[in-house]
């Protein structure tokens, strides 16, 4: 059988089919999506309507007249001034401080053979398995007796402490997985293990150390519990505490509370939105065959 | 002066041996390749040379000093691993200067030194590039480029070439080749491809299950083998093996295949009539006889162009035939086969060691 020239252009020509299982995931993509960002869109226009305007307008109704007074009001009342700045510094301390403690303990664990090390792994380990809840108790009283309540130490250390063995966890199995030979060519080229861990390890581990940045940083900036706990004066207060002075028994400013909430996490989208570029794929290609 | 000395070198993972005592003499620029099966312990002794690995026991020394206990760094070595192992995030320039820059080398020497080894390799349009933006041979060269930078006493290769297409494989050959001609840089070469080995080598070591199955040159191995591993490890197609029993003495000696008949071994062997033995046969030294000779059937002919080989079936057994010129068989068909009795080696059955002299 022969195919003309017209017949074989005819069919090159002919639109592929529409894939319907593609379609259907899109549009589930899309709903989760929706899903996901109405109580940021709720959030955003409540912050923006006045009390009233909030109990007589449908929740996801635009704002007719922006009430941008309530961002200043609520900076005022939940003396964001202070609590800003105290999440300022205790997240930027303890985030990259306990990024670079974690990422050296899980290179030694991953890449150094030494004597006790699998027995020292599964002890780390055993601190992502206590719910931080259990020690709040145990924790005010240790802290309490080194006199370290309402201290920027105080709350830093148990932070690194309930955060260390996670992000450990999670980067000495990325660590395992970089091949020997790297850190092996690096020892013939004259490496010490610190220049390997630095000058190799941490640039290829980027994506990794990226992803735990933004999920330490949301979690360490939007801790609540501990600090209730350990930050007692006022002028100690993170964010989240601050937060709290919103919920009067008797007042209730819907308009105020959206936008100090909308304050409160924007910060944590900058940051997701700074090293979201970090997250990709393949930064090892071309070092080893593979 | 760079030679490399192995006594007795042994290696255990906990209570299991690896190696079993390895000595071994690399002489001041000789190009020696260890050779061997998935698991002899070839890349375990390189990386103990290379102090990656420990040693159990023994010494390795190179230039007369022992370095057991020395660092990789401390050791003047240089080594090319399978995968590359080029620093990702590193361009070309920046992973073949690392070692200088560690050591701390003045910014215009490492780049001198830099520009040196990329002018031999042909790197210097690609200097300013990252390993993910090459292709597999230009990665083996930059690899290669590191270690030239480093000028060591001693080059280590672990199987460079494994992850190269087949042609690839073959020009890198001649390159790594011309490169020793040229350094003239004592290596140590593992590899578990005979033909690399052949082509490559001043001298073969032969290894399995952790020992030293022969040292020699390429083509002194390829003639005298010692064993049979040896024998059917080097070459390709494989030495044919086959097995009888001696009939007669000296001169009249012949070797009984049973159905196949029987094939004179004058003068090959000394051995006492009625002993079995196996007798090694190259493919290249079987031909097709004209007159009288074996019979066979054919089983496989595949002709590769320049030669063809044809798989027969001799008396119960199956044996290689390579053949230079080109030949209208098909399978199914009987020939008659002459084999060059002067090139037989002779095993003893039991042991797989040689017997005759010679």
């Amino acid at each position: 059988m022969t195919m003309t020239s017209a017949s074989i252009h005819d069919n090159a020509l002919e639109k592929p089919k529409r894939d319907w299982v593609l379609v259907a995931l899109w549009a589930t993509l899309a709903l989760i999506a929706l899903i996901w960002v109405a109580p940021f869109v709720f959030i955003v226009f409540t912050s923006l309507k006045s009390n009233a305007a909030v109990m007589s307008s449908s929740a996801f109704a635009p704002p007719v007249d922006p009430k941008f007074a309530n961002y200043s009001g609520a900076w005022d009342r939940g003396r964001f001034n202070t609590t800003f700045f105290n999440s300022v510094i205790i997240t930027a301390i303890k985030v990259p401080l306990g990024l670079f403690i974690s990422a050296m303990a899980a290179y030694a664990l991953a890449k150094i053979t030494f004597t006790g090390r699998k027995m020292l792994l599964l002890a780390i380990l055993f601190g992502t398995m206590i719910p931080f809840q259990v020690m709040l108790a145990p924790l005010f009283t240790l802290v309490n007796s080194l006199h370290l309540i309402d201290t920027y130490p105080g709350v830093i250390l148990p932070y690194l402490a309930f955060g260390i063995p996670y992000q450990v966890f999670i980067l000495q199995s990325f660590f395992r997985g970089i091949p020997k030979e790297l850190s092996e060519a690096a020892r013939i080229d004259g490496a010490s293990h610190f220049v390997i861990f630095r000058r190799i390890f941490l640039p290829v581990s980027l994506p990794v150390l990226a992803a735990l940045l933004i999920l330490d940083f949301v979690s360490t900036w939007n801790e609540f519990a501990m600090a209730l706990v350990l930050l007692q004066d006022r002028d100690m207060w993170t964010l989240p505490l601050g937060l709290s002075a919103f919920q009067g028994q008797f007042s209730r400013d819907y308009g105020q509370l959206n936008a100090a909430i909308v304050m409160t996490v924007l910060p944590a989208a900058i940051v997701y939105l700074i090293f979201q570029r970090y997250f990709v794929s393949g930064l090892t290609s071309g070092a080893v065959k593979g | 002066m760079s030679t490399v000395q192995i006594r007795d070198a042994r290696k255990f993972y906990g209570a299991h041996p690896v190696l079993h005592g390895v000595d071994i003499d690399i002489a001041d620029g000789e190009f020696v390749i260890l050779v061997g099966p998935s698991g002899c312990g070839k890349s375990t002794l390189l990386r103990m040379v290379a102090g990656l690995e420990s040693i159990t026991g023994g010494t390795i020394s190179i230039d007369g000093r022992v370095v057991n206990g020395l660092e990789p760094k401390d050791r003047d070595i240089a080594m090319v691993f399978q995968n590359y192992a080029l620093y990702p995030q590193m361009t070309v320039a920046q992973n073949m200067g690392f070692a200088l820059e560690l050591a701390g080398t003045a910014k215009d020497e490492i780049k001198r030194k830099v520009d040196y080894a990329a002018g031999i390799l042909g790197l210097e349009p690609l200097l300013q590039r990252k390993p993910a933006q090459l292709s597999g041979g230009q990665r083996q060269r930059v690899a290669m480029g590191r270690a030239i930078v480093r000028d060591p006493k001693v080059f280590l290769f672990d199987e460079p070439l494994s992850n190269l297409d087949a042609k690839l494989r073959v020009k890198m050959r001649a390159e790594i080749k011309a490169l020793h001609q040229r350094l003239k840089t004592t290596i140590v070469y593992v590899t578990h491809d005979q033909i690399e080995a052949m082509t490559m080598a001043d001298k073969i070591v032969v290894m399995q299950g952790g020992q030293i199955e022969q040292i020699g040159t390429p083509l002194d191995l390829y003639d005298h083998p010692k064993n049979m591993f040896v024998a059917g490890f080097l070459g390709s197609p494989a030495m044919n093996f086959l097995e009888g029993v001696v009939v007669g003495h000296e001169d009249s000696a012949c070797l009984d295949l049973g159905d196949a008949g029987r094939v004179p071994l004058a003068g090959r062997v000394r051995q006492a009539a009625g002993k079995r033995v196996i007798v090694g046969i190259r493919p290249e030294a079987i031909a097709i006889a004209d007159t009288g000779g074996i019979p066979a059937e054919v089983l496989v002919v595949e002709p590769t162009g320049s030669e063809t080989h044809l798989a027969v079936r001799l008396g119960g057994q199956e044996i290689v035939v390579v053949l230079r010129s080109r030949v209208s068989l098909a399978a199914g068909e009987r020939v008659c086969l002459s084999l060059e009795t002067a090139s037989f080696h002779v095993f003893d059955s039991d042991t797989g060691e040689r017997l005759q002299d010679g």
